[in-house]
């Protein structure tokens, strides 16, 4: 096993432990690149990422880019994959959905994810956004992991 | 000659990479033609998901993809209308080599009364072995708000309000 693998085995591990999705986060540089941040509520686990002007996609509106939406709830049911199951790789995606449901205005947006199904191979998860209030969702997705 | 195009591809080129989520991500859009949008992605540290292989973020993807079939999309119109996205769904089929370019195209393949459907490709060294593949529906609808006129307003308003405005108007 390499040296960069046992360590982030380590890092899974402390992050596990500590009930710190946020250290997990900080693993993934494309989180820091869309500001995605994730603390637990309520024995859960809330992601959230607030506006910054790096994310917007139309301008005129201002409303959040739609593939910044994708890409946060990607990355949100990845680290839930990584806190809540025992895996000790990242998680390979292999198919991805998503709806929109409404725009995504210039504001904070949450999400909270649920492993639906967890396989030898594969692990299926729902991701859920929201803005004002989680009974008005602006994007549902759901994908498939492969964690071997 | 398509005229409204070449008028439009300028914008569209302006508003895509020099704003926002594309300014960041820094992709150039390299072809754009009524329904055809192509694009080139420069490989970026900053964007990696996986640590230790550097390959990048499939959220990325997302984001090239949705850019490339919205921006189809968009070409097929003929009048002031908006194309907010219903659904995208995204297959990957092999994780992107790090420090490559990514290639991405996208195409309308049916343009109906109310609804623009769309499909969209992500490869590096060859199209025919893709690393993702894309499909996306984009809802056609009407909107006087972004007629010509109305836009150019609103641009002048925020330039004399300043960007504070801006933000407080994005608040309510």
């Amino acid at each position: 096993m390499s040296e960069q693998l046992k360590a982030l085995r380590a890092d899974l591990l402390k992050a596990r432990v500590e009930c710190s999705p946020q250290q997990l986060l900080d693993l993934i540089p494309y989180s820091s690149f869309i500001g995605a941040e994730a603390k637990i509520e309520a024995g859960e686990v809330l992601y959230w990422l607030d506006r910054r002007s790096s994310n917007i996609g139309n301008p005129s509106l201002p409303a959040i880019h739609g593939g910044v939406i994708g890409g946060f709830l990607e990355l949100s049911a990845g680290i839930e994959i990584l806190y809540t199951l025992d895996v000790e790789s990242i998680p390979k995606v292999v198919d991805f959905s998503l709806d929109y449901l409404r725009p995504g205005r210039y504001k904070t947006i949450y999400a909270n994810c649920t492993v639906l199904r967890q396989g030898k191979k594969l692990v299926n998860v729902t991701a859920t956004a929201w803005q004002d209030n989680p009974e008005t969702p602006i994007a549902t997705a759901r994908c498939h992991f492969l964690i071997c | 000659m398509d005229l409204k195009l070449a008028i439009f591809r300028p914008l569209l080129k302006q508003a895509m990479e020099k704003h926002g989520h594309g300014a960041a991500l820094g992709f150039e859009l390299t072809k754009v033609g009524r329904g055809e949008i192509e694009m080139t992605f420069p490989y970026k540290e900053e964007v990696v998901g996986n640590p230790i292989t550097g390959v990048i973020h499939g959220g990325v993807i997302v984001s090239l993809l949705d850019t490339a079939c919205g921006s189809a999309a968009i070409t097929t119109l003929t009048s002031p209308s908006i194309t907010p996205t219903m659904d995208l769904r995204l297959d990957y089929m092999h994780p992107a080599e790090p420090r490559q370019p990514i290639y991405i195209s996208a195409k309308v393949y049916r343009n109906s009364s109310n609804v623009i459907f769309c499909r969209g490709s992500a490869w590096q060294d060859d199209p025919e072995n893709p690393i993702a593949h894309c499909v996306a529906t984009f809802m056609k609808v009407d909107s006087p708000s972004i007629s010509f006129g109305n836009v150019i307003r609103r641009r002048l308003n925020r330039l004399v309000r300043g960007d504070k405005a801006y933000e407080r108007e994005a608040d309510k």
